[in-house]
């Protein structure tokens, strides 16, 4: 057997696996996108571009998800980096692991059961009784875009914390030491030498979880009450409620082109920024 | 109920029966000091059928069977019963609309058995070639003269019997009046301006076009079930007016009503009743300019995977004595005399339950017509993504 | 900076305290407190949809847990050694599975393998010689198909980065010595990403369990776990799903402790 075909066998069921799972189904939308609803739902083949047409009628859903996404990527960053730099460079290493675990242990409990707690936490017995006590009056947490905000921080905050802490922790600590002997201010050392650093985990934080935001369903679904819409919940919607696979496969379509396209723009921006690095993400 | 319970008062029937909720006092216990055993065996004496066979069971019909149902729409004990007499275990899948239930038959390979559908979507599933028809002779519980047609009525497409209720009821809303300084509304036009007022934040509507919608139209007293693009257009605009003010968008309303972080609801009958039951300030109004009146079917899938245990439960549901304890659990009215017979006055005068004639008789069955409308389809989406 | 470190940990652990704290309700409400019971372990342990859920879930992700590990290292080590076109197509292939929503892959096998079903189920009873053809279904096939899809494509993505850090001279110089190809990777290759195979196993296995959205649409009449808690959070929420949930976070950090333990014993012991 020669070295290629050995490695064609190899990759055969690799292959296999995505033409039946990936080339065939995105085919599939593809070509119903461009079908039409039948009466009681469902799909009629057809040839016409009505469905991308009517595009603008869910408008509103990818515009809160391009606004929640990033904002949500960017609160987790902004929550998650002073978490992963005590991790990485002050807290005691005797600790560090256990620490370290004690982030990703509440992701072993489902997300689903995760969120309905925040549910109890966010309603009116939670924390706005707490604040009533102290004499806040009648603030409303849950089923608000805010409550969405703190599920996506709270679901996604380890995927930032860890590719983060990787970077950190491999930071040579005499770097920082020599930053502080040649007289730069702890501020100055950490956006001169810290950050820079740690750009490429940075980078690679924030593509996990914005792509895992742009697809989101459950957490605007359990903590927004059905009133914040994700492109994710008009999808469920369009195939679960009103049974427009036509339409619904346009949807899908452009969300998945729209993905291409901002995760390519930005994996060329960060090799940009970071063309001497080999490391930069994960991809 | 035969003479031997006659010795139970209604008071101490409803007592006990709240002691039996509560867990203080067991099945049997329930059971033999209501009469209710009693009842059972003697009914069970009488239809043959009825006694739990084991033979009948263990392998052959299987030991499963998959129901797609409502939420709060069961006596979990009864599936228990079921299960011991047939081995049979009830796999329960609970759903929210029946457009999604519609959608997971469309899309194929439910792998159901045995669904509950609601009136106005029965045509279309048979249209749709999704339902089989119901084979009377293998439902021995199943006693056609027994069912007010008003409601069973709809199950019979083409003279073919394609779905037998299953309970009736209407769509109207839950109010906790201590909000409200004690009053009690009592039509539409005070849910919707009530919604954008004082209740601002703390209404919740229903997941799914046919009340959301209808009963907004209700609102400038148009059909409940209309699909004319000019009242839609001033139903989407009082809807996307009320968003703002919403609590939530969902069915699920129990769990928020209960912890008082929304006031009032588009509620069904059973769960009216069952909040109210706990929570006496928790009232079930019918808007006096109407609304929906419905009823429910249990019907079986084309292609089930179980069929004979689709049977034998529909059949086993269809007990009188199982129904009426079904019904004394979840809260919802039957359309069977026979297991109206079994029920205490109580029930069968409770208000919430059976509203008075002028308002039932404003209600309206949903038409199959607002399943498949897609105006009104994408109307909710509108209102959803607003 | 500890304080503040305190603060992520509290948000972090505040809602596990709250589904803990609720296992033990005495009551049937998830949101109000009625004394202390642990009655509700014992009806979530009793009862068979738990359970059922619970193996169906750990079979799903076993399964495609293996299958994205194996067929996942087999591509990843085959496209070390191709390039051009293929390999082109390949990267783009893995680029794409792992960039796709969840949702849209859902949906995307839904229509997709409900339509190819629609073609073959006709042919398939038409050569089917006797008796009742069996019938293309969505159910554990699809579900673990559609998630070996997104953690294959992890997996070599993963194995990948090993391999790119691995030292080529090492292989070459075991096939210069004459070792076989098979020989090559079972004692050169294999034990070097080993640790990325294991890595990815995890994840697969991890994502699989835990999925929700994918197997809402592809899972056909078969509960997962999530697919139950769903269900049940929409019937409105005993304290039995608390005890689920709390269950699993227990099992998981034994199961934790224990590969800790046994993996620095093992490494005293070498």
């Amino acid at each position: 057997m020669t070295q290629r075909s050995r490695n064609l066998l190899l990759l055969a069921p690799a292959g296999a696996w995505f033409l039946v799972m990936l080339v065939i189904p995105l085919t599939v939308v593809l070509i119903f996108s461009f079908g039409e609803r039948g009466a009681a739902g469902g799909y009629v083949p057809a040839f016409t571009l009505d469905q991308y047409a009517n595009l603008p009628a869910r408008w509103a859903a990818f515009k809160n998800t391009l606004i929640l996404a990033p904002a949500g990527t960017l609160a987790s960053l902004l929550i998650a980096y002073p978490l992963a730099y005590y991790l990485a460079v002050r807290a005691d290493p005797r600790w560090k692991t256990v620490l370290l675990v004690l982030v990703i242990v509440p992701f072993w409990t489902s997300i689903l059961i995760r969120s309905y707690a925040w549910i109890f936490l966010l309603g009116g017995r939670g924390i706005p009784a707490l604040l009533a006590a102290i004499g806040i009056e009648d603030v409303r947490l849950i089923n608000t875009p805010f409550a969405v905000l703190i599920g996506i921080v709270y679901g996604y905050l380890p995927l930032m914390v860890f590719p983060i802490f990787v970077n950190l922790d491999r930071l040579d600590k005499r770097l920082l030491e020599a930053s502080s002997d040649l007289g730069a201010s702890p501020w100055r050392t950490f956006l001169q030498v810290t950050l820079p650093m740690s750009l490429p985990g940075i980078a690679t934080g924030c593509l996990l979880v914005f792509i895992l935001l742009m697809g989101e369903f459950l957490i605007p679904a359990i903590l927004g009450g059905g009133k914040v819409f994700f492109v994710g919940n008009a999808l469920v919607d369009l195939f679960l409620q009103s049974r427009n696979w036509a339409f619904g496969s346009a949807v899908a379509a452009t969300l998945v082109i729209l993905m291409l396209v901002t995760v390519t723009a930005y994996m060329r921006l960060i090799r940009r920024l970071g063309a001497q690095r080999e490391d930069v993400a994960l991809m | 109920m035969t003479k031997d319970n006659d010795h139970i008062s209604k008071r101490k029937f409803m007592e006990e029966l709240y002691r039996y909720k509560r867990g203080s006092v067991t099945r049997r216990h329930f059971l033999g000091v209501t009469g209710l055993g009693t009842a059972s065996a003697v009914l069970a004496a009488a239809v043959p059928a009825l006694r739990p066979r084991r033979a009948w069971a263990q392998g052959d019909i299987g030991d499963r069977v998959v129901l797609a149902t409502w939420p709060n729409y069961h006596d979990p004990a009864n599936f228990e019963a079921f299960t011991e007499a047939t081995g049979a275990a009830v796999d329960v899948n609970v759903f929210g609309s029946n457009e999604e239930m519609l959608a997971k038959l469309q899309a194929g390979g439910s792998g159901w058995d045995v669904f509950v559908p609601t009136n106005y979507t029965i045509t279309t599933y048979v249209g749709e070639g999704l339902i089989d028809p119901l084979d009377a002779a293998r439902m021995a519980n199943y006693d056609a003269s027994a069912f007010d047609p008003r409601f069973a009525g709809p199950g019979i497409v083409d003279n073919t019997l394609y779905a037998v209720s299953k309970n009736w009821g209407t769509t109207g809303y839950a109010i906790n009046i201590s909000k409200n300084d004690n009053v009690t509304p009592t039509s539409w036009k005070e849910f919707w301006d009530m919604t954008m007022d004082s209740f601002s934040g703390r209404t919740m509507v229903h997941d799914y076009q046919l009340t959301t919608i209808g009963n907004a139209l209700k609102y400038f007293g148009y059909s409940f079930n209309s699909v004319d693009p000019a009242e839609l257009a001033d139903a989407e605009k009082l809807l996307l007016d009320a968003k703002p003010h919403l609590f939530a968008i969902n069915s699920d309303y129990q769990p928020s009503m209960r912890s008082g972080d929304a006031w009032m609801t588009m509620c069904w009958t059973g769960d009216g009743k069952q909040m109210n039951r706990d929570m006496p300030e928790i009232v079930y109004v019918l808007g006096k300019e109407g609304g929906e009146l419905w009823s429910d079917f249990y019907a079986i899938p084309k292609g089930a995977p179980h069929l004979d245990a689709a049977y034998a439960l529909i059949d086993f549901l269809l007990t009188p004595e199982v129904n009426a304890k079904e019904a004394l659990f979840h809260g919802y009215p039957v359309a069977d005399s026979r297991v109206n017979a079994l029920l205490p006055a109580e029930v069968l005068n409770d208000p919430i339950l059976y509203p008075a004639a002028e308002l039932l008789d404003a209600l309206e069955f949903g038409a199959a017509a607002t399943l498949t409308d897609p105006n009104r389809a994408e109307l909710l989406a509108r209102f959803k993504s607003a | 900076m500890r304080i503040y470190a305190a603060f992520v940990y509290i948000f972090l652990y505040l809602p596990i305290g709250v589904i803990a704290l609720f296992s033990f309700n005495a009551g049937r409400h998830a949101s109000q407190l009625q004394g202390f019971s642990t009655q509700w372990y014992g009806k979530a342990l009793n009862n068979p949809f738990v359970m059922d859920a619970l193996q169906t879930s750990l079979i799903v992700a076993l399964v495609s847990a293996t299958c994205a590990s194996v067929f996942g290292t087999m591509a990843a080590v085959a496209l070390q050694g191709i390039r051009g076109p293929l390999r082109t197509t390949f990267d783009l292939l893995i680029y794409v599975a792992v960039m796709i929503p969840g949702i849209v892959i859902g949906i995307a096998t839904l229509i997709g393998l409900v339509t190819l079903f629609d073609q073959l189920n006709p042919v398939l009873a038409a050569i089917w010689p006797s008796g009742t053809p069996p019938q293309f279904s969505m159910g554990y096939g699809s579900l673990i198909a559609a998630h070996t899809l997104f953690t294959m494509a992890l997996v070599i993505i993963i194995i990948r980065a090993r391999l790119a850090g691995m030292d080529r001279a090492l292989a070459e110089a075991s096939s210069d010595l004459y070792a076989t190809p098979m020989g090559t990777f079972r004692q050169v290759t294999l034990p070097l990403i080993f640790p990325a195979i294991l890595a990815g196993f995890l994840l697969s296995f991890t994502f699989s369990f835990d999925d929700f959205i994918i197997a809402f649409f592809v899972a056909g009449s078969e509960t997962t776990l999530p697919i139950y808690v769903f269900s049940s959070i929409r019937r409105g929420v005993t304290p039995e799903i608390n005890a689920i949930g709390t269950l699993v976070l227990a099992a998981s950090l034994i199961l934790l402790v224990t590969a800790q333990v046994l993996l620095r014993s093992g490494r005293r012991r070498g």
